[in-house]
């Protein structure tokens, strides 16, 4: 019961054709699905609902809505009475809001970034079949992306004025939507102000995470590669395609990830991240990263994190 | 000796010749290849002074206002980083902006000192 996973992300973009073409080249997407204001929808090739990304035409980049699935169709009842309660307001979108999804429960973090939630979606399922599937299907494109795996928001947090939307986001995943927190970072005098929040619904280090940044914005989709092997193949197809890499390879201290960090056409940030890091486990305890070694947590090699990194957003 | 010299710049009228660009508030001066946007231009010199991020268009941190000479705007321009009026008053993206004459530019944008980056930010924070 509850929440399962990250549904898809929707995000703007500037120039549409070039936009396809990063998302179906670069990360081995295909597209399944035009709608007639010209939204573009694409899948990954191990994700068995119809799609996970949708590209929205606009004069702008950033994130319009994250969609999670949800396990029944109760749960969007059960999941609209706990939010209202909590003091939230909240929308039921009529079936086919969006194209081969029903109802979805529309609501704002407490950072302001819009949340869906949603139980059905046409299921089309993987590139290799459910009976006797080979492991990988033939034809791939790019880094080949298993899935869409989780995104980072940036939430507005200013510790003078007693901001810290980090910490409420953390708080309303966890005691309202049942997720749970694997890792955090923290600053200010005896740790008090958590500044990066890591949370899971599956068994992966993260679905979601928050850091704390002067306004709302998206910080980076993620799309799930299996090894470092994969990474590094990764890179060549952004080099081959003059992509703009952000961050190298490298792997983070959080989560234990393998990561590069990179941009799409409208300077929206992306991620290739490896590994499934850990078994999250309710009862697992939740990860520290203290002032002196958020560097590391960030880049565990490097040990700092890049300027870009830590101020560049959509 | 520059490249750039090499580069005949009687080669034809519809050839932009390299521009030279210069930053308002370092002084700094570089040239950009004909066709490349002052922030490639400024990149592949290993060059300083317009912030870095996307390269895209999309993140604003590359904000300039073109004080003197004229650029060709070459892709999409985030509407929520400049506006149509700003846009109107010669405001603009580096990353998306390509010199057509030699160039003045003032550097509007800024690497934003958010809160993780003044903990985590690996040089001094910048006024
Ligand atoms: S570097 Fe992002 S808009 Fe120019
Ligand atoms: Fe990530």
């Amino acid at each position: 019961m509850g929440v399962m996973r990250i549904g898809h992300a929707s995000i703007k973009v500037m120039d549409m054709a070039v936009a396809v073409k990063h998302y179906e080249n670069v990360i081995g997407m295909k597209v399944v699905h035009t709608d007639p204001n010209g939204n573009v929808y694409l899948k990954c090739w191990d994700e068995w609902d119809k799609y996970s990304l949708i590209l929205s035409p606009s004069d702008r980049a950033g994130l319009n809505h994250v969609a999670y699935k949800v396990e029944h169709d109760a749960d969007l009842d059960v999941l609209q009475q706990r939010i209202e309660t909590y003091g939230s307001k909240t929308e039921m979108l009529p079936v086919a809001t969006l194209p081969f999804v029903g109802r979805m429960l529309k609501f704002n973090l407490p950072s302001g970034h819009e949340m869906r939630l949603f139980q059905q979606k046409e299921v089309v399922g993987t590139d290799v079949g459910s009976t006797n599937p080979d492991p990988w299907p033939d034809g791939l494109k790019g880094a080949g992306a298993h899935w869409l795996d989780h995104c980072l928001l940036m939430c507005p947090l200013d510790p003078e004025k007693g901001i810290n939307t980090v910490a409420d986001n953390c708080k309303f995943m966890k005691e309202v939507l049942g997720f749970h927190l694997s890792e955090q970072a923290v600053v200010g005098p005896g740790g008090s102000i958590q500044i990066a929040a890591f949370l899971f619904c599956t068994t992966k280090p993260h679905d979601i995470a928050f850091v704390g940044a002067p306004t709302m914005g998206l910080h980076h989709v993620s799309f799930f590669l299996d090894s470092w092997a994969d990474i590094l193949k990764a890179g060549d197809v952004m080099a081959k395609n003059r992509v703009k890499i952000d961050v190298a390879p490298t792997r983070h201290g959080i989560t234990r990830g393998e990561t590069i960090y990179f941009f799409d056409p409208s300077g929206n940030r992306n991620e290739t991240f490896a590994g499934l890091g850990y078994l999250a486990q309710p009862d697992r305890p939740v990860t520290t990263w203290t002032e002196d070694s958020i560097g590391r947590g960030i880049f565990y090699h490097h040990g700092e994190a890049t300027e870009s990194f830590t101020t560049v957003y959509t | 000796m520059s490249p750039s010299a090499h580069v005949p710049r009687s080669m034809s009228a519809r050839t932009v010749s390299p521009c030279s660009v210069t930053l308002r508030q370092t002084g700094e001066t570089y040239v950009c290849a004909a066709g490349e946007t002052l922030l490639q231009g400024m990149l592949k010199l290993g060059r300083r002074g317009i912030p870095v991020g996307c390269v895209n268009g999309g993140c604003g941190v590359c904000k300039v206002k073109v004080m003197r000479g004229r650029c060709l705007k070459v892709g999409a321009v985030s509407r929520q980083h400049v506006t149509a009026e700003e846009e109107a008053r010669g405001v603009t993206l580096a990353c998306r902006a390509a010199p057509q004459t030699d160039v003045e530019v003032e550097v509007i944008g800024k690497m934003q000192r958010g809160f993780v980056n003044l903990i985590v930010g690996s040089g001094p924070a910048a006024g």
